[in-house]
Order: C-alpha cells, then structure tokens, then sequence
C-alpha cells in the first residue's frame, strides 16, 4: 500500500473560510488544518473566532480576522493583507450565513433585503475579491458556496432562507462557467439537518417528537458537522479536479424521496 | 498610461506585465470574457462606447489606450 498516496490532501494549499467562529465552518477549518491546509478565517464574532485558532492544528501558520463580510472595502484589505501573510489563495469555503424561519405572508421587504444581503452578498463579493488576480493563485483551485436542502427542495416557513440559498446554487454554475478558464473549480454544497451546539436548541432539535420526524426524513439519521466538513474536503482537494458547476447533496438522504 | 495598464491588466484577468505595444489578441488570457470586460472598462472608466466591427480594427493595447484617452 502506499501510504502516501492521499488525493484528499490539502497541504500548503490556503483555504479562505467565512463564519469560522462557530458550527459547519469551525469544523472545516479545523479538518482543512489536519489535511495540511493553511487557513484564512473570517468572522463578525472575533470571540468565537479566537476559539477555533485554539482548536486548529498549526495555528501559526493561520490568519485570522474578525470583520463584518458587509463592509465590502474593509473585505478588500483583509484579503489583500491575508494573501501578503499566508500566500495565494487556493480554496475558499463561503460558509457564513444566517437561517429563519417564517411564512411567506408575513414576510417585510426589509427582511429579504437582510437575508439577501448577509446570505448572498457577502458570498458573492467575498468570492470576487478572493479570486482578482494577485489574490487567487494561478494555478486555480476550488470555491465552495453553502447552499442546503432548503435551496433545492419546498418547505414551509423557509422560503427567506431558501431562496437565498437557491441564489447561491445557482451562482455556483455561472461562476463554473466564467472562473473556468482560471482552472478555478466552483461547487455548492447542499447539507440536510446537522446537529450543531447552537441548533440542538431550537425546537425541531430538542422536542423529541418533533425530532423523531426530522429524523424520519433523512435516511441515514441526523448529520454532523464533520460529515459536511469532509465533504468539502473533497471539493477543495483535487481529488475533485474535474468536478465543477455540481451542487454536492450532503444530507443523509433527505432529498432522495 | 499606468493607470489605464492596470485596469486593462485587471479587465483581461492577466497576471504578467502588459505594454502598450503587445497585441492583446495574441495574450493567452484573451477571450470572449475578457473582450466583454475591455468593453466594459472602456464604457465604465471612459466612457467610450464600440461596436464589435470597430473594435475588431484594433491591434495594439495601444490602440485601446489611445481611443479610451481620446476628447
């Protein structure tokens, strides 16, 4: 056998990853940091934030900084400030993001305006200026967007959210096609109910009864962090070189039925 | 010129020094994306609007900076 070889491995590649002080994203950083990734966090929450250093391997070699994704002029900076320290950007994982959950017949503009901004405008520009040339290294690399099964498939009281999500599935495909010519792969990520410390608290987490049907709806149970994390492992690696423009269902089934 | 040399740089998504002198079709960045974006800098930083046929006549990036630059 030989154990070298690992097509999963990120070594020296400099993953950029959003929302890194808590939940799915803590846990990427984390697992890119044991593949041998270097890492470039980003949060509002620089608490948080300076949790997950705690928790990453080699947290030397990592750079992080707590700023608000919305000040796109500020983002600019960091990132630039960012690739002088750690190197050219080879991944990014656009992780941050914020659920609801509402109906439709309440719903203020205000609130799509939030939810657009903070969910896809964030993303959308943070991808930007990570891939200018001089930030993105030129031998490409991988761009990760957080969709959900949300984005995909109808559910009551999540059409806020779900629609933001949506976007950004479908950005994933146009940027395929425009980053291609970069060799700058570009996926999204689709995760069904996780288990995570903030949202075993909501209601559909912790009553059981209303937990025993979630769990009926996905196949294989609940999922957890680590398996969304592993999952973009996979697409930041090149063991997914010739994968791009595909939105990765990682949901234990749910969207099968 | 530098300014305009930068944007182009940008524009076309192109990591080596670009001169005034270079025949931009012949970059490996060159493409219809990156056509789409020369007209865009054009239109946004100069505001100067082409038609394809009259781009077409263009060879240089001199040429590109000259009309951009031009009253």
């Amino acid at each position: 056998m030989d154990t070298l070889f690992n097509p999963f491995s990120l070594k020296d590649k400099v993953v950029v990853i959003s929302g890194a002080a808590s939940g799915i994203a803590r846990q990427c950083a984390i697992s890119c940091s044991k593949m041998g990734a270097r890492l470039i966090l980003l949060d509002l929450n620089g608490v948080g934030l300076a949790e997950t250093m705690k928790l990453v391997d080699s947290p030397e070699y990592h750079f992080y900084s707590c700023l608000n994704l919305l000040d796109y002029d500020k983002v600019s900076q960091v990132i630039k400030e960012a690739v002088n320290q750690v190197g050219k950007i080879n991944g990014l994982l656009n992780c941050a993001g914020i659920s609801t959950t509402n109906l439709f017949k309440i719903t203020k503009p205000e609130e799509l305006d939030k939810f657009f901004h903070v969910n896809v405008y964030t993303a959308y520009f943070l991808t930007q200026e990570c891939c200018r040339v001089g930030n993105w290294a030129k031998e490409g690399g991988s761009v990760v967007f957080f969709s959900s099964v949300a984005g995909n498939l109808g559910e009551i009281g999540k059409s806020t959210y779900g629609m933001t999500k949506a976007a950004l599935l479908n950005l994933s495909k146009h940027l395929a096609c425009e980053l291609a010519r970069r060799k700058i792969r570009v996926n999204s990520i689709s995760p069904g109910a996780i288990c995570t410390p903030i949202n075993m608290n909501l209601p559909h987490m912790k009553d059981p009864e209303k937990r025993a049907v979630l769990e009926a709806q996905h196949l294989l149970g609940l999922g957890e962090i680590s398996d969304v994390a592993n999952a973009c492992i996979f697409l930041l690696s090149d063991a997914s070189r010739w994968v791009t423009g595909t939105n990765l269902f990682v949901d234990g089934g749910y969207s099968v039925k | 010129m530098n300014e305009f040399l930068n944007l182009f740089k940008e524009a076309i998504e192109r990591e080596d020094e670009v001169r005034l002198e270079d025949e931009f079709r012949k970059y490996d960045e060159w493409d219809s994306m990156a056509y789409l974006s020369v007209i865009a800098l054009m239109d946004d930083k100069y505001n100067k609007q082409m038609e394809e046929a009259e781009f077409n006549t263009l060879q240089t990036v001199g040429d590109i900076y000259e009309i951009c630059t031009k009253n």
